[in-house]
């Protein structure tokens, strides 16, 4: 949802070229004079929409429906953005951007395609030029219908936005591509099934982790080392050492940027540590393939409030106030107990957790 | 034939930007909640936040549509705060997403609201 497909790309650029070409289309028609700047808008917009359609085209052309539907809309959107006289043409935009606009919904909830900047960038368009298209403007002549263009912009311009951005986002959520573990966690990318050397050396990692930081299992023995815990508000808790992070440790069993603690009523129980790079956007040495694959937790909205809050940023890229969207370095967790999703998996289970705490 | 006496839409397109926004806002705030159940108690207060400067945005964008002064002042400054704050924070090396959708939502959409509203002035009363 936040990368641009390959096969996608090329709508930018045609979507730029129809920029510059439809603001030229307008300058060069005398007919524009007397119309309202959103109708001019709209059609600038209508033609942009449009050309990314078309560009599409040819990075599709083993996929005949898409192929046919990218043609019919590319078309109609071109064929609109110069017909702005035309009595109709508001009828008919609304109807087309209405109708693409749930088309293309329809389309990824069936998984046809998966949503990407150029598709969000493309509905944002949309959604834009059918609000021009649907405003009245103080002064129009040739009975607007008013009533019905403001009953029509206030009911389809925020019900679309809303069930276009939720829509993406459920698919976006329930079909993560490859390189998404989970929501909002990239993992890093390795050989499908682990060698026995590779086994071999998540065992010897694992061993040793396990080793260095049975210690921490007291966890006076942690803050005496220098760990400090985050929210306590969870089921469990990282506690990083703040000196190991600014060190630069890489991988260094003996020298964990964190470990991790369920938060129990008898206290902080240890469930593992937590390896950390320094650099946002560098994975870690991978000894284990596969089974020690680091993940990057990215577009997440953080909060300094109540101690570093989260939630995961909008497929519109917005995040709520009070919070911004950083990518956090790549991690790795190496769980000491035992743990249904691996001893290196993303996560502790919930379940976990929770006997631990019934105990 | 679709026209227009000699006036300017320049409030009536700022709107549609204006009303956008507010829709994103309100949706980032609904979207805040889940995690505010999950155990994350303040998350309950910034989505609040969010759905709230929301509707706020939504009535200043009324206001921009009614040609009310206060309310193209309120805009603007609401948008040139959003565009630094956004500036600032695509600047700094923390991994925020500059993807295409978020330069348009994030800078495009402020920008082109203040070039809307920043002339005529004459037209707000």
């Amino acid at each position: 949802m936040f990368d641009i497909s390959p096969d996608h790309a090329i709508g930018i650029y045609a979507g730029l070229v129809a920029l510059a070409a439809a603001l030229l289309a307008l300058r060069l028609r005398p007919g524009r004079r007397g119309l309202p700047g959103t109708v001019l808008g709209a059609s600038v917009l209508l033609a942009v929409s449009g050309a990314i359609h078309l560009g599409l085209i040819t990075t599709h052309l083993r996929e005949p429906v898409t192929v046919a539907l990218f043609l019919m809309n590319g078309t109609g959107y071109l064929v609109l953005s110069q017909a702005y006289t035309w009595r109709w043409w508001r009828p008919a935009s609304a109807a087309l951007l209405t109708s693409t606009l749930i088309g293309y919904l329809i389309y990824i909830a069936f998984g046809f395609d998966t949503p990407d900047q150029v598709a969000l960038a493309t509905k944002l368009l949309e959604l834009t030029a059918l609000g021009l298209v649907l405003v009245p403007v103080r002064g129009e002549r040739d009975r607007p219908r008013r009533i019905i263009r403001w009953a029509a912009l206030g009911a389809a311009v925020p019900l679309l936005t809303l069930v276009t951005t939720a829509t993406v986002w459920i698919v976006d959520l329930a079909r993560p591509d490859a390189t998404h573990a989970h929501a909002g966690a990239v993992l890093q990318q390795s050989n499908a099934v682990a060698s026995p050397d590779q086994v071999a050396a998540a065992a010897t990692l694992y061993a040793e982790t396990k080793a260095a930081i049975t210690p921490y299992e007291d966890w006076h023995v942690a803050w005496a080392a220098g760990f400090r815990p985050g929210p306590t508000n969870m089921p469990s808790t990282h506690w990083i050492n703040q000196h190991n992070v600014n060190a630069g440790y890489v991988l260094d069993p003996a020298h964990p940027q964190g470990l991790v603690y369920a938060n129990t009523k008898h206290g902080p129980v240890l469930l593992g540590a937590m390896f950390q790079m320094k650099q946002i956007g560098q994975f870690g040495p991978d000894p284990g393939g596969p089974l020690t694959a680091w993940h990057e937790h990215v577009n997440i909205c953080v909060t300094p409030f109540g101690g570093f809050e989260f939630s995961f940023m909008t497929p519109m890229a917005v995040c709520p106030i009070g919070a911004i969207d950083l990518t956090v370095p790549a991690m790795l967790h190496v769980w000491i107990v035992p743990n249904p999703g691996g001893q290196f998996a993303i996560d502790i289970d919930s379940a976990v957790v929770k006997n631990i705490d019934r105990s | 034939m679709i026209e227009a006496e000699v006036r300017s839409s320049r409030p009536e397109a700022a709107f549609v930007l204006l009303l956008l926004q507010a829709m994103f806002w309100v949706i980032a705030g609904i979207s805040a909640l889940p995690f505010a159940i999950a155990g994350e108690v303040f998350m309950i207060a910034l989505g609040a936040a969010s759905i709230l400067l929301g509707l706020a945005t939504l009535l200043a964008a009324i206001g921009v549509l009614w040609r009310r002064r206060i309310s193209r002042r309120l805009v603007i400054a609401l948008e040139v705060i959003c565009l630094v704050g956004s500036a600032i924070h695509l600047a700094v090396p923390i991994g925020a997403n500059r993807g295409l959708v978020s330069v348009m939502v994030n800078l495009g959409l402020p920008v082109a609201v203040i070039l809307l509203l920043r002339k005529p002035k004459e037209a707000f009363s």
